[in-house]
């Protein structure tokens, strides 16, 4: 599979992955210490379909023939890149050990990955409305699992109002996911995309202030088209190559 | 929180089997929850959840006085052991 007819979507469907990616690693990195063991399960399998879904995007920026060939260019593209080829946001670049703002995060980035899936159900790019289609059934068990805790956390005052303090210091770097990236028009002219994310951005904050109620979204930090990557992206970008760095030659 | 105990059916001929328990908040959680922890390696591809304070329990001085009742095991081993013992008596 490859985009090369489509070469000016290639910034959007990175951005996409490097965003899959790194919230894949992210919730990972909570194994063991979520609240409590059921959730535990639940967080990282949510993480660990984020992966998934990465690798299946970056695959489409891959021009390999044989799978061996496949995986090393997938690789090569989730943990060999130069910091300013990434094009993740900064809200997935975050690390935080703060369990509420985990949660929320998870719970935002979902309701905004559909807008982002919904934009290629149609797309003209067989590939990716194959891939849009394959990870609906996934993406409706993060749903499940962010509205059912929502539900329930949203009961007490504590709940409400630890929630609504963990979305506020989301919301800027939320609504920076859904800044353009280069091709983007191009993308919606070819019919890649149905229109261009940031149209969706509303819809996002209604979606939001639904749950929590009314919050102050503050300004999203500069990301200059998701060229610039924040602090926290190096330190998260090590962890993740750790095992990897032990071999580069090694076969897995 | 609630404790739930999942039952999991694999096969259409297969009955439903006791697969362990989660703690839940509310049923569609318990769901979400029972599908993570016993489900991720497809062990069932039905699933019954039920809340441990919901099942009716016979209490153990109720159930174990028939413990004492040989007499109910009708599996012949007994008759069997008495025949097998008369014919060595008639051929020795």
């Amino acid at each position: 599979m490859s985009l090369s007819d489509r070469s000016h979507a290639i910034e959007l469907i990175l951005a996409f992955a490097d965003d899959k990616h790194l919230m894949g690693q992210q919730h990972a990195e909570w194994i063991g210490v979520t609240p409590f063991l059921e959730e535990d399960l639940a967080f990282c399998s949510i993480g660990q379909d984020e992966l998934g879904h990465a690798a299946l995007l970056y695959e489409l920026l891959v021009d390999e023939d044989d799978e061996a060939a496949i995986d090393g260019a997938i690789d090569a593209l989730a943990f060999g890149r130069s910091a300013d080829e990434y094009r993740s946001c900064h809200f997935v670049e975050l690390s935080t050990d703060d369990w509420a703002e985990a949660f929320v995060r998870h719970w935002m980035f979902d309701l905004a990955d559909r807008l982002r899936w919904e934009a290629v159900a149609s797309s003209t790019n067989e590939a990716l409305r194959d891939i849009a289609a394959r990870v609906e059934r996934e993406e409706l068990f993060h749903r499940m699992h962010a509205d059912g805790m929502l539900d329930v956390l949203l009961e007490s005052d504590e709940g409400r109002c630890r929630l609504r303090a963990a979305t506020e210091k989301m919301a800027p770097l939320a609504l920076a996911m859904f800044e353009p990236v280069e091709g983007e028009t191009q993308a919606v002219a070819d019919g890649v995309i149905d229109r261009p994310f940031a149209e969706r951005r509303d819809e996002f904050v209604a979606a939001v202030e639904a749950r929590v109620g009314p919050i102050d979204w503050g300004e999203p930090p500069s990301q200059d088209g998701r060229r610039v990557r924040s602090a926290d992206w190096a330190p998260l970008m090590a962890r993740m190559r750790e095992v990897f760095e032990l071999d580069l030659e090694a076969r897995w | 929180m609630h404790t739930y105990e999942i039952f999991l059916k694999k096969d259409g001929r297969d009955e439903y089997r006791h697969a362990g328990a989660v703690d839940a908040a509310n049923d569609d959680l318990a769901l979400v929850m029972a599908r993570e922890s016993y489900i991720r390696r497809a062990e069932g591809d039905r699933l019954w959840l039920v809340r441990r304070d919901h099942v009716i329990v016979g209490d153990r001085d109720f159930v174990s006085p028939n413990a004492d009742k040989p007499h109910r095991h009708h599996d012949g081993s007994a008759v069997a052991a008495r025949r097998k013992a008369s014919r060595e008596e008639s051929t020795s």
